[in-house]
């Protein structure tokens, strides 16, 4: 049985919005709820993928996880230790087991140091290694992300966008990272070179057991790598199951929009889901004043057919996750 | 027409030119002369150290007088006791050298110090940082300076504690402004993420490798501050008495002699005043332009 | 063709210098290309491929140096007729060896004037473009609504403020803004990515152009918004039927909107023909590129059996170490023992294998 690697309970994390000179002052500060109520865990050997449009605060949770931000309230339990409040001195120690690769490419690379200095700093972070066993790991590593040897000499911005990418794959696993949350792995590559990380990414997560909490926005393919998926809007998780359920048997409206605007022609297989929902005009919603209850009801294609009822918009009534099918949560009165 | 053509052969895979391939001439030529005078300032300041002198400054002859350069022996003449120019020219950089590195030392120690905890800790820290920087900027230099004369007495080291001191503001801002950016380019974060003890991100990562040059041209340019202002404050009678040589002491008793036609004794340390303030100008200012500017990101 | 293309580009050559290197970046490296009127074109094609530069010098937009040194570029609508790169050869000056360019000199100030003189009437009237971030093309200190007004003014032959602003409205409701009237006093800041796309594309479309460019329409907004910009392409296709020429690495907005389409790679077309043909699935004669590119996207398949997906070996194309014979030759996975010689060697020309369709390789000349 695979144990559990990861935990969040009722994540929250909230940004204070300051404004003013005397804002320290202030009692009751202005704050943008960006992660509001998360729950999740993930397992050994296992990809949870996380999926929302911008703003929606899904790359806040991965660096909350991570604790590079602080939580606000909420539980999070990394390999049995609860690590929410943990003092950085300890933090420190467990940091290598849980890492992140950042959406920018050249986010983990120093542009002063070549990939042999960047690839020897992370492996002898946490132990003394002699320089032999050093040049054993980097040669074991970059067998790992199928990365040239003579790239070793080669600063960042000498490096393709693939390699770049790569280089901080091999940081990361350097480290001895069991959980990864990778934030956007794929948006700033070319299609081409898309496809060979995602292979990468795959074949490490069998090689080594590995865990990835994978944040992106390109659906198809966190429904390839994904074995659960979780979707978010506004700061709260709105639909969480299996991936493949979730990609053809979405219940929370905002699923089912998300999935249909793939822009697919190729594959004639998309006649499973032949309901049409009508979706209207795209308004600009306004974060930092999210609507009581339900955060989706102003764009909810539902909640308009159905007259506008209270029990969505009422706070006391806000949707909450519950299970509607094996493994399957859905935060939604209404569900499809 | 501008023409553009391409190498034959292997193109290398590796787009670092070496620095003087890079650099403008001009900026080539500023940072050679720069060196050239800091190298003559050192060895000067050893020589003068150890009293390696061709003669010995305050011996007075004289029949020498206000001797033009060549006379007798004298490289550069002599003063208007008839001392020998060239060796109270090198002794005059003892009353500068050590007091102008303290003032190095304590601006860009404080300044790090103060950038650095401003900049990487962010919030409060750099409001009241900032706050007490631009308190400090706003304070006249000189004006501070006369205080502590009045108060203590007038010694060269005081004044440059203070020199250091009102120069920590400028250091902290630029440090703390290179942070900020860095900052936004993530790789501060991924090092944490991967575990980095913050003594070496800060050290290394930050200090180190993007900061060096930085701090290098405030000390020249620290340096050159120094020596103006110590020999501004000789040549008002504030600094160095005489008969101890300071460029500042030596070009304000060599200005009685104006009148007279004469107008070596005072020319000679002025000049050399000129040259050597221009020299560390410059050579921060190549620098610069080398290190900082056109660098290709 | 039987009729005039609107746009015509024949060999294209656009280069630039890099001095750490002191060697050229060949961008774009003998492109041509033939849109027909009412067509839309979709040229495809990754990083380094020349698609956007391409689609700059069209309109002289081209600022680094030594920038276009070669080609011709055809335009003829109902009002105008004219090589837009006329006179290039004026002011430029080749020098080849072993074939391939390794000296230009260039009169830049003089070239930059003429292209100034040529492009005049040309951009915005008869040519629009719509750029690739929506929010900074706009000009932060204006509202959205005057810039479009502007645009209408200088381009049309539209008389009053009044009349400008009510055709202004007109278009952003056309492209389905809400609240139109809000919109049009919004400064660039106060609007989304998908609106400010929106917006860009009314200020293009409202000047009636002959000719619209739009590179990368979608890219980096959400995915909803996304599907809602192509919807409205699509909508605004049938309605006026204006030329377009779509560049975007998204395959997927490529196959609803375009006719025919060109795939670019390392500065060159290696493949240009009807969309249905080359963006099937079963189509037989593509280029290996085009093959693999479209094998690498996760498809309904891949994603049913979590399998892995055919990732295309190596790098993309370093425009500046361009290899002597096919750009594609070391991440093919086609060659055969009959080709490989050719395919080290010798780069293939564009070449017509069907009606219509082209292909730059080897595998497909006897």
């Amino acid at each position: 049985m695979p144990k559990t690697i990861v935990e969040v309970i009722d994540l929250k994390k909230h940004f204070i919005h300051r404004q003013g000179l005397f804002s320290f002052f202030k009692e009751h500060q202005h704050y943008i709820p960006a992660v509001d109520g998360a729950s999740f865990y993930l397992k050994e050997n296992e990809t949870l993928g996380l999926v929302g449009e911008s703003g929606c605060g899904k790359t806040t949770i991965g660096r909350t996880i991570l604790r590079l931000e602080k939580p606000t309230s909420g539980k999070i339990i990394f390999d049995g230790r609860d690590i929410t409040t943990l003092p950085t001195d300890e933090l420190r120690q467990l940091r290598g087991e849980m890492q992140m690769i950042f959406q920018d490419l050249d986010a983990a690379l120093n542009p002063k140091m070549h990939v042999r200095d960047i690839l020897s700093e992370a492996i002898t972070v946490h132990h003394r290694i002699s320089d032999a066993e050093v040049d054993r790991r980097i040669r074991e590593l970059l067998e790992r992300v199928k990365l040239k040897k003579s790239k070793l000499s080669s600063f960042p911005h000498e490096l393709s966008g693939g390699e770049k990418r790569r280089v901080g794959v091999a940081r990361v696993l350097s480290v001895g990272a069991k959980l990864i949350v990778a934030d956007e792995p794929t948006s700033a590559l070319d299609v081409s070179i898309q496809a060979q990380v995602v292979n990468l990414l795959r074949d490490l997560q069998k090689q080594l057991a590995l865990s990835y909490l994978f944040i992106s926005h390109d659906l198809r393919v966190v429904e390839l790598i994904s074995h659960k998926v979780a979707v978010m809007y506004l700061g709260k998780i709105v639909e969480m199951g299996l991936s493949d359920r979730i990609a053809k048997n979405a219940r929370h409206p905002y699923t089912h929009i998300l999935w249909s605007s793939l822009v697919e022609k190729r594959s004639k297989e998309t006649g499973q889901k032949a309901k049409s929902i009508h979706v209207g005009r795209w308004g600009v919603f306004d974060f930092e004043r999210p609507t009581a209850g339900c955060r989706f009801a102003p764009r909810c294609p539902i909640y308009e057919s159905k007259g506008r009822p209270t029990i969505c918009i009422d706070p006391a009534t806000e949707p909450q996750l519950r299970e509607i099918g094996e493994a399957h949560l859905v935060a939604c009165h209404f569900p499809l | 027409m501008k023409k553009y053509s391409q190498i034959s052969g292997e193109i290398s895979e590796f787009s670092e030119l070496p620095f003087w391939k890079k650099a403008d001439v001009v900026d080539l030529v500023y940072v050679g002369y720069g060196l050239l005078i800091v190298a003559l300032v050192v060895v000067s300041y050893i020589l003068g150290s150890f009293h390696f002198l061709p003669r010995d400054p305050q011996d007075i002859d004289l029949q020498l007088m206000m001797a033009p350069p060549g006379t007798a022996g004298r490289l550069l003449g002599t003063d208007f006791m008839g001392r020998d120019m060239l060796s109270r020219l090198i002794v005059g950089i003892q009353a500068y050298f050590l007091p102008g590195l303290l003032a190095i030392v304590v601006a860009l120690c404080f300044g790090t110090g103060l950038g650095v905890l401003a900049g990487y800790r962010g919030e409060k820290f750099e409001t009241v940082i900032t706050y007490f920087t631009n308190l400090v900027d706003s304070f006249p230099r000189l004006v501070l300076i006369l205080l502590v004369i009045a108060a203590f007495k007038p010694d060269i080291y005081y004044i440059m504690l203070v020199i250091g001191l009102t120069n920590v503001p400028v250091v902290a801002s630029l440090i703390k402004g290179k942070i900020q950016f860095l900052k936004q380019k993530n790789f501060i974060e991924a090092d944490i993420a991967l575990g980095l003890p913050t003594r070496t991100i800060i050290l290394k990562h930050i200090l180190w490798h993007h900061c060096r040059s930085l701090l290098i041209i405030q000390a020249t340019l620290g340096m050159a501050e120094a020596i103006l202002m110590e020999t501004s404050l000789s040549y008002l009678g504030f600094g160095v008495q005489e008969p101890t040589p300071s460029w500042g002491n030596m070009v304000q008793s060599g200005a009685n002699y104006f009148m007279q036609g004469k107008f070596w004794p005072s020319t000679a340390p002025a000049l050399a005043i000129l040259f050597t303030i221009l020299g560390f100008h410059l050579l921060g200012d190549g620098l610069n332009h080398i290190l900082e500017g056109k660098r290709s990101t | 063709m039987t009729t005039t293309p609107i746009l015509k580009i024949e060999d294209l050559r656009i280069y630039f210098y890099s001095h750490s290197k002191q060697a050229f970046i060949r961008s774009v490296d003998g492109v041509s290309l033939e849109i027909a009127k009412g067509e839309t074109l979709g040229v495809v094609g990754e990083s380094g491929s020349g698609k956007t530069i391409t689609a700059l010098s069209i309109l002289g937009l081209i600022s680094a140096r030594p920038g276009v040194i070669s080609g011709k570029v055809g335009f003829q609508s109902d009002r105008i007729q004219k090589n837009l790169l006329q006179d290039l050869g004026d002011f430029v000056k080749l020098t080849a060896r072993d074939g391939k360019i390794m000296e230009v000199s260039k009169d830049v100030a003089g070239w930059e004037r003429n292209v100034e003189r040529v492009m005049s009437r040309v951009r915005g009237r008869e040519i629009a473009m719509t750029f690739q971030n929506p929010k900074s093309s706009f000009n932060p200190f204006t509202p959205v609504g005057k810039q479009i007004t502007e645009a209408i003014r200088l381009h049309t032959s539209t008389k009053t403020e009044q009349e400008a602003e009510e055709r202004a409205l007109a278009w952003l409701d056309r492209v389905k803004i809400d609240s139109p009237r809000l919109r049009f006093d919004n400064y660039p800041y106060g609007l989304s990515g998908g609106m400010c796309q929106r917006a860009m594309i009314a200020m293009a479309l409202a000047s009636e152009p002959s000719f619209l460019i739009a590179d990368e329409p979608t890219t980096g907004l959400d995915a909803t918004i996304q599907s809602k910009i192509v919807d409205l392409l699509v909508e605004l296709k049938c309605e006026i039927g204006i030329t377009t020429m779509l560049i975007s690495h998204d395959i997927s907005i490529i196959s609803r909107l375009s006719d025919s389409v060109a795939v670019m790679y390392g500065g060159t077309v290696f493949e240009y023909g009807p969309a249905k043909d080359i963006l099937s699935t079963r189509f037989e004669s593509k280029h290996p590129y085009t093959a693999a590119l479209l094998a690498s996207i996760p498809s309904t398949k891949n994603i049913k059996e979590k399998g892995y997906l055919q990732a295309i070996e190596g790098d993309v194309l370093d425009t500046i170490n361009i290899p002597e014979g096919c750009r594609f030759y070391s991440r093919c996975n086609r060659v055969t023992e009959k080709v490989r010689e050719k395919c080290e060697r010798q780069e293939p020309d564009l070449r017509q294998t069907e009606a219509g369709h082209n292909v730059r390789c080897w595998l497909y000349f006897d």
